[in-house]
């Protein structure tokens, strides 16, 4: 008996001690006209948090709450009103009663490790299954209570989603017991480029648990949820066919035809940042464009020499707003400055405004320039994000250049459109008569698209006409088309072979040691020849079979260059040499080479 | 003037309807519109030396369209009778996963594995996808201001500026 006191009183000891190691400092500055008690219950009040064993300090008043979330919802009540003042509240950190911040820190640390320990950076996979049985999860007590189980999924993918070098193409969820997806929804912000996942071995038993799922994952190849009661269902695999429209496959069966499917859900005409006619024009373009925009950034009036009585300039605004779904798209545009000068022919009526928009001649060319806002194009700091065509003009013995992109507005225009109306009759009619704030005309980034006419004369350059189209600012489609060369595709021959050689198998005891090979059926038929960063691109996945003369002749360099050539073109031996070659053994030259040419290429050309 | 940008504007929005067309017979007038000789078409930076060929790979490979004309203006550049037209616009892809001829890339069921996705019941209903953002820069004889059609592009410079993230589309 004594000793059962002895224990429950310890017990009692230490979660008094918990409690007050979980405590955090915080302090409340801008209380000053009103006494120290009214304020802890005024907030006390307000937030429905206590602030224990306060005692003021200098301007502040410093306290403790019971744990970090109080500390940090307190937080977003800074500026609350009372006596007068803002109150501002602060995490004092460092002298912390006792813990607290250490102790969320050994969670994320413990979760990192746990990551690590749970990738295969070879397969690129994150093996996540059978959570609830590892041990070092249940020894931290992960697993203890339902809550910090549902919490614990998104940190963990929180924590993996900033961990730059993990590159997860694969996904192991089975034997988690999982009803539905709500554990695990965030996977989706996490990896939405994931290729193969495997959620085997649950419980999940209806459609409707799956949907949180649709149109995320639209990378994804191969799903196996063999074990979950839904694949009884007789809607299943139609279901899972909506669901994931790029899908493979399925419980490793083929549901699509890779071919096919990539015909459908891509253009023929890859996204190229330029075109040029010819290599001349390249050059003389890209001169002309800088040239232009410097000197439209810092002294438009300079670029009238370029412009003659019979040149014509007018802008036009497509306001329509992009979807939001477009990176870093405004989907608050103002175009305050310009809409009176639009010559959007879709959106004026009258013949007489029409005419008016179109400047012609220097001196109208003139004014109109100095009606647009100031701007600043950044061509030099971030080319990636212009892109240009440049095509011959025969009927003006000229050429054509076109240039996408995006500019700053540095300043209001030298002439303000709206205030240059001529209007005899005062104020009285003015355009925009009522709630015409200045907020309308703040400046911002814009995107544009400009075409110049360009004739070439005996003391250089003239524009013969002048197009700029300005729009909600988006960025460039061309971009991503950069950063991620293509999506690298499977081997369809591996993909038809899977079905065959996988139904037998039977399903994996323990999926930790299995998996891997079970939802990553290209590991196997590439592992002898480990080419990294190379797309494996079906059938020319193999390397060049060149004559040894002509092998023994060329240095591993170009041998290699070769064979990048080869695996993106799929030009048979000959004619690849012939196109490096011919391109003086540069790689970008050659597939560009290829790519102007690849109409005119015969078909004996590719293998 | 107006007659000439009314004329434009129909232009192009019959451009438009020629594109968006699935029937390969209702598209087939196009190829009169350009130049037969040295013309010249550029679709996302890529060339295309004959209009034929060009509409040929648009009917084949590319899904359904939905084009929207959100701006147009154009400069006559004088004494060349011809003239450059600029245009702003949106277009969506079908994203149902068929193409133009109604084929989806499913296999058929394997037996025993529950019922299929339906067969192509009569047509079937396009699912369109987010919108891009188009522009679109053509050189074109006069006369097309003047409402005549007839082999008066001779350039046609497509390109697609903005694409949304959530698109099934690869560009």
């Amino acid at each position: 008996m004594n000793n059962l006191f002895q224990n429950s009183n310890n017990v009692g000891v230490a979660a008094q001690q918990a409690v007050l190691q979980n405590r955090v400092k915080v302090g409340v500055k801008g209380w000053q006209n009103a006494t120290k008690q009214d304020l802890v219950s005024f907030v006390s009040r307000k937030t429905r948090i206590g602030i224990q064993d306060s005692y003021v300090e200098g301007n502040l008043v410093i306290g403790f709450v019971n744990s970090r979330n109080e500390a940090s919802s307190l937080l977003n009540w800074n500026g609350v009103r009372f006596a007068g003042n803002a109150l501002k509240f602060e995490i004092l950190g460092d002298n912390v009663g006792l813990g607290g911040a250490p102790g969320t820190n050994n969670t994320i640390a413990l979760l990192k490790a746990f990551l690590y320990k749970r990738y295969n950076p070879q397969a690129k996979m994150l093996d996540l299954g059978n959570l609830r049985n590892d041990p070092d999860l249940t020894a931290n007590g992960l697993f203890s209570t339902t809550s910090t189980q549902s919490k614990m999924f998104p940190a963990m993918m929180k924590l993996a989603s900033k961990e730059d070098q993990m590159v997860v193409e694969s996904v192991n969820l089975s034997n988690n017991n999982l009803k539905d997806l709500n554990m695990i929804s965030s996977l989706a912000q996490t990896y939405p480029n994931l290729k193969n996942l495997c959620l085997a071995n649950n419980q999940i038993s209806r459609f409707r648990a799956l949907e949180v799922w649709k149109n995320k994952f639209k990378d994804l190849r191969e799903l196996l949820m063999m074990n979950n009661p839904i694949t009884t269902e007789p809607l299943y695999r139609s279901e899972i066919m909506r669901l994931f429209p790029k899908l493979i496959i399925l419980d490793s069966v083929l549901l699509r035809d890779e071919n096919k499917l990539q015909q459908i859900y891509s253009l023929p005409m890859k996204l190229q940042q330029f075109f040029f006619e010819t290599n001349e024009l390249g050059q003389s373009s890209i001169d002309f464009v800088s040239n232009f925009l410097n000197l439209w950034d810092t002294n438009r009036t300079q670029l009238m020499a370029l412009y003659t009585p019979q040149s014509q300039f007018s802008v036009c605004i497509d306001s329509s707003v992009p979807s939001s779904s477009v990176p870093n798209s405004d989907q608050n545009p103002t175009f305050s400055y310009y809409l009176p000068l639009s010559r959007n022919l879709t959106k004026i009526s009258s013949d007489k405004t029409k005419q008016q928009r179109l400047a012609l001649g220097q001196e109208a060319i003139d004014k109109l320039f100095r009606s647009l806002p100031k701007t600043k194009h950044a061509l030099q700091e971030q080319p990636l994000n212009y892109s240009l065509e440049a095509f011959s003009y025969p009927q003006v013995n000229g050429f054509i250049i076109t240039l996408h992109g995006f500019f700053d507005e540095s300043g209001a225009p030298e002439i303000d459109a709206n205030k240059s109306t001529p209007n005899t009759s005062g104020n009285r009619n003015r355009r925009f008569n009522h709630g015409h704030g200045s907020s309308t005309n703040k400046l911002t980034k814009k995107s544009f698209d400009r075409t110049w006419v360009i004739v070439p004369n005996p003391g250089g350059v003239v524009v013969a006409s002048d197009m700029l189209t300005i729009r909600p600012y988006a960025d460039g489609s061309w971009l991503q088309a950069q950063a991620q060369p293509q999506a690298v595709s499977q081997p369809p021959i591996q993909s038809q072979q899977h079905p065959q050689s996988q139904p037998q198998v039977p399903l994996p005891n323990n999926p930790q040691s299995q998996l891997p090979n079970v939802i990553q059926p290209q590991i196997p038929g590439v592992a002898q020849t480990p080419v990294p960063n190379m797309p494996l691109q079906g059938s020319v996945g193999v390397p060049l079979l060149l004559p040894p003369e002509v092998q023994s002749k060329l240095s591993p360099v170009q041998l290699e260059l070769l064979n990048r050539l080869h695996q993106q073109t799929r030009l048979n031996a000959e004619y690849t040499y012939m196109l490096a070659d011919q391109s003086g053994w540069n790689f970008d030259v050659a597939l560009k080479g290829f790519q102007d040419s690849v109409n005119n290429i015969p078909r004996e050309a590719f293998i | 003037m107006n007659g000439q940008s009314q004329a434009a504007e129909n232009f192009v929005k019959r451009i438009f309807t020629f594109l968006d067309e699935t029937d390969s017979q209702q598209l087939a007038p196009l190829v009169q519109w350009f130049q037969p000789a040295g013309c010249k078409i550029i679709v996302n930076a890529s060339a295309f030396p004959q209009p034929a060929g060009f509409l040929e790979t648009w009917q084949r490979c590319v899904v359904q369209t939905q084009h929207v004309l959100t701006g147009v203006d154009f400069h006559v550049i004088p004494g060349t009778g011809s003239a450059v037209c600029s245009v702003n616009g949106k277009v969506r892809f079908d994203e149902s996963g068929r193409d133009k001829a109604g084929q989806d890339a499913a296999v058929p069921a394997p037996a025993g594995a529950g019922v299929g996705p339906t067969g192509p019941a009569g047509k079937h209903r396009p699912l369109w996808g987010p919108y891009f953002g188009l522009s679109l820069q053509l050189v074109v004889d006069e006369r097309a201001l003047g409402g005549d059609f007839n082999g008066v592009i001779s350039s046609f410079n497509y390109t697609m500026v903005y694409r949304p993230e959530d698109s099934l589309m690869v560009v």
